[in-house]
C-alpha cells in the first residue's frame, strides 16, 4: 500500500492517459513511469537508497513531479522545496533532514550553498530529463506503511521550520478518502493551485493518480492572477478545484468567475487552510452544482474532518461547520478544564488515527493523538465550528505563519533591537505587519529588512509591512503588549483611509 | 498616454507609487528601477493586483494577461519597458 503505487497502477491500466499538464508540457502515465524508473536508477547510481532523504528545488512542473514519482520509488522520501525557496531556507531544511541529495532545476543548481557538505549529491533535474536515456527496469520498492514518504516543511514557533513527516500509510488513508468521497474517474480533471511545499497539493496529485486522472498545475506566478485562474478552470475543463478560499474569494471579486456561466465539467470545488466567509461560499453555491466541500486539518493530521456545505450552512451567518471526522481518523474537543466537549461546548480539537504525522524530523516520534492548538465548537449533530486558535499562529491567505519566526528572523538583524509581528485585516485582506524598534543609534530601511526577510524566509512570510516605532508598549509585566500594538496599528490605519479633515 | 511619456517617466511615476503604497514611504530612499520586487517580497500575489490597477488609471494601458509574469514584474525597470513597448504595438 504505497504512495508511489498509483502512478503505476494507472500507466499499467492505460499508459496513454494523460497525466500531468502544465509548465514543461505534458506528461502521459506511460512517460511519467519511464521518467520516473529513469531518474530512480540515476539517483540509486549517484548513492540514493531506500530511508534516504532527497530534497526537490523547483517550480511547480510535469519535472518536479516526475522527482517525486522517482524518490518515492526508492523508498525514499522526498522533501519539497518551491522556486521560490531561499538557497540559505533550502539548505537549513537539507541539513536538518541529512538529506542525501537535492534534484534541483537547471538555473537553481548553481545556488545551492558550497557549504553544504558533498556528500549531498547535486542533481540537475532540467538536464536529465531533456537528455534521452535508455528504458531503466521498474523501481518499486516495497515500503511498509510506517515509511516516510515526503517531509513538509512548515513554520516553527520558534524560528525554525519544523519538518512534517508524513509516512506512506498517513498519506494513503487521506488519498484513499479523498478519492471516494470524490468518486473521482479518469475523466475528472484535478486543477492544481497550492504549491508542492503545501499539503493542499497531496490531493491534487494523488487523487487525480488513483483514479488514472489527470492534473493541471498552476504555476506560482499565476496563483493569485485572477481573471487568469478564472480562464484555466474554462480553458482547462477543471472537474475538481482545491484551493484556499483566499484564492476563490480573489477569482469571484476581481477575476470575474461569477460573470460566465459555470463550466458543465466543473463538479466539485474544495477548500480549507482558513475560514471562508458565508456569502462568498452563498455566491459559488448560486453559480455552480459542483459539490461544495470544506476540508479541515493541519500539515500534521491532513484532511482529517470534512464537511458538504448544503442549504442549512448558507442559511447561517458563520463559516460551514469544518464537519466530522474522515480519513479513517478519530476526533473530539478537550475542554480548558479538561473533558471531552459535549455538544454547545468548546475546547481543543485532538486527532487520532492513520492521518496523523510520525512526528518532525529529528524530534521524538509523534505518540497518541495530535492536539491541533485549534479550538472548535461541538454543534448539536455532532459536527464541529472552527472557532479560533489558542497560540500565535495565524493563517496568511491561507499559509500558515509562526509570528514567532518572523520575529526571530527580523531579530536577527544588526539593526533592529525588537521586532513584533501581527496581522490585521481579515480573510483576503490579512496583511503580516511587523513592527521594528531599531537598535541604539540604527536606521534600518523598510527594503533592507525585506531583502533580509526574503532570504531567510518563503514569500508568504515576508511582512507585508514594516513600520518603525522607537519604543514598544509592554504590558505591567515588562510583556511586550500585542493587544495594545494591534489596536495602534488598526488606529494608523483607520486614520490613513478615513476622508480628509481639515481643522480650521 | 503612455507613448507620450519616456521609459524615465513612466519609472519614476512607478517608483513613486510603489514607495507609497506598499513600503511606507521608503524613508531611507532605497527603492530603485533595478530593485528585484518579486524575490523581495515588495510584490506579492495579492498588491501586484493593485498596481495593475494603478497602471490601468494612470498610464491609460491594460496589462495584457499574458504579460502579468514573474519576467514582466521583476523590477519597475521590466515592468517600464514593458509597458511602453504595449504602447509602441499599433494596436495597443
Amino acid at each position: 500500500m504505497s504512495l508511489h503505487e498509483l502512478v503505476i497502477e494507472s500507466a499499467a491500466r492505460d499508459p496513454e492517459a494523460l497525466a500531468v499538464t502544465g509548465p514543461g508540457g505534458d506528461l502521459r502515465y506511460g512517460e511519467l513511469d519511464r521518467r520516473a524508473n529513469a531518474l530512480a536508477a540515476e539517483l540509486a547510481g549517484r548513492g540514493v537508497s531506500p530511508g534516504d532523504r532527497v530534497v526537490i528545488w523547483t517550480s511547480k512542473s510535469a519535472a518536479a513531479v516526475v522527482a517525486m514519482q522517482a524518490v518515492l520509488r526508492l523508498g525514499a522520501a522526498y522533501v519539497p522545496a518551491s522556486a521560490a525557496t531561499p538557497a540559505g531556507r533550502m539548505a537549513a531544511m537539507a541539513r536538518d533532514c541529512g538529506a542525501a541529495a537535492i534534484c534541483a532545476a537547471a538555473e537553481l543548481v548553481p545556488l545551492i550553498p558550497d557549504d553544504l557538505p558533498a556528500s549531498v549529491r547535486r542533481v540537475d533535474l532540467t538536464e536529465f530529463l531533456a537528455a534521452a536515456h535508455p528504458e531503466s527496469a521498474p523501481a518499486d520498492h516495497q515500503v511498509t506503511t510506517g515509511e516516510l514518504a515526503y517531509i513538509l516543511y512548515t513554520s516553527g514557533s520558534t524560528g525554525t521550520p519544523k519538518g512534517v513527516c508524513i509516512s506512506h500509510g498517513n498519506a494513503r488513508a487521506f488519498v484513499d478518502w479523498a478519492a471516494a468521497e470524490l468518486a473521482a474517474t479518469p475523466a475528472d480533471r484535478f486543477a492544481s493551485h497550492a504549491p508542492f511545499t503545501f499539503d493542499l497539493s497531496v490531493l491534487d496529485l494523488y487523487a487525480a493518480f488513483a483514479a488514472g486522472a489527470a492534473v493541471c498545475l498552476i504555476p506560482a506566478d499565476l496563483a493569485y492572477a485572477p481573471r487568469r485562474l478564472v480562464e484555466f478552470v474554462h480553458q482547462q475543463r477543471i472537474s475538481v478545484w482545491y484551493s484556499v478560499p483566499s484564492a476563490l474569494i480573489l477569482m469571484m471579486r476581481d477575476g470575474g468567475l461569477l460573470d460566465q456561466a459555470a463550466p458543465a465539467a466543473l463538479r466539485a470545488v474544495l477548500f480549507a487552510g482558513e475560514p471562508f466567509p458565508i456569502r462568498y461560499v452563498r455566491w459559488l453555491s448560486d453559480w455552480t452544482r459542483a459539490r461544495l466541500l470544506n476540508l479541515y486539518g493541519p500539515t500534521e493530521t491532513n484532511v482529517c474532518t470534512f464537511h458538504e456545505v448544503g442549504p442549512a450552512d448558507l442559511a447561517r451567518d458563520r463559516p460551514a461547520p469544518i464537519g466530522k471526522p474522515c480519513s479513517g481518523d478519530r476526533a473530539w474537543a478537550v475542554r480548558p478544564g479538561g473533558g471531552v466537549a459535549r455538544s454547545g461546548e468548546e475546547g481543543e480539537l485532538l486527532v487520532d488515527g492513520p492521518t496523523v504525522m510520525r512526528g518532525y524530523w529529528g524530534r521524538r516520534p509523534q505518540a497518541g493523538p495530535y492536539a491541533t492548538g485549534d479550538i472548535i465548537r461541538v454543534l448539536p449533530d455532532g459536527s464541529y465550528d472552527y472557532v479560533g486558535r489558542n497560540d500565535h499562529m495565524v493563517k496568511v491567505r491561507g499559509h500558515r505563519v509562526e509570528l514567532g519566526e518572523v520575529e526571530s528572523v527580523l531579530n536577527a538583524h544588526a539593526d533592529v533591537a525588537e521586532a513584533v509581528a501581527l496581522t490585521v485585516g481579515e480573510g483576503l485582506d490579512t496583511r503580516l505587519v511587523t513592527v521594528v524598534a531599531p537598535s541604539p543609534g540604527r536606521d534600518p530601511g523598510v527594503l533592507a529588512l525585506k531583502r533580509h526577510s526574503a532570504q531567510r524566509l518563503p514569500t508568504y512570510m515576508i511582512p507585508d509591512e514594516i513600520r518603525f516605532a522607537a519604543e514598544l508598549p509592554r504590558t505591567a509585566s515588562g510583556k511586550i503588549d500585542h493587544l495594545a500594538l494591534a489596536a495602534d496599528v488598526a488606529r494608523d490605519d483607520a486614520a490613513a483611509t478615513a476622508p480628509e479633515e481639515k481643522t480650521p | 498616454m503612455t507613448n507620450a511619456l519616456s521609459e524615465d517617466q513612466v519609472s519614476e511615476r512607478l517608483l513613486a507609487f510603489i514607495r507609497e503604497r506598499f513600503l511606507s514611504g521608503d524613508p531611507r530612499g532605497e527603492l530603485e528601477d533595478s530593485t528585484p520586487l518579486l524575490e523581495w517580497g515588495i510584490l506579492n500575489s495579492l498588491n501586484t493586483a493593485i498596481l495593475i490597477g494603478y497602471i490601468r488609471e494612470e498610464f491609460g494601458t491594460f496589462v495584457a494577461l499574458e504579460k502579468v509574469d514573474a519576467a514582466t514584474f521583476r523590477s519597475v525597470a521590466t515592468i517600464s519597458s514593458m509597458l511602453c513597448e504595449t504602447a509602441a504595438e499599433p494596436n495597443a
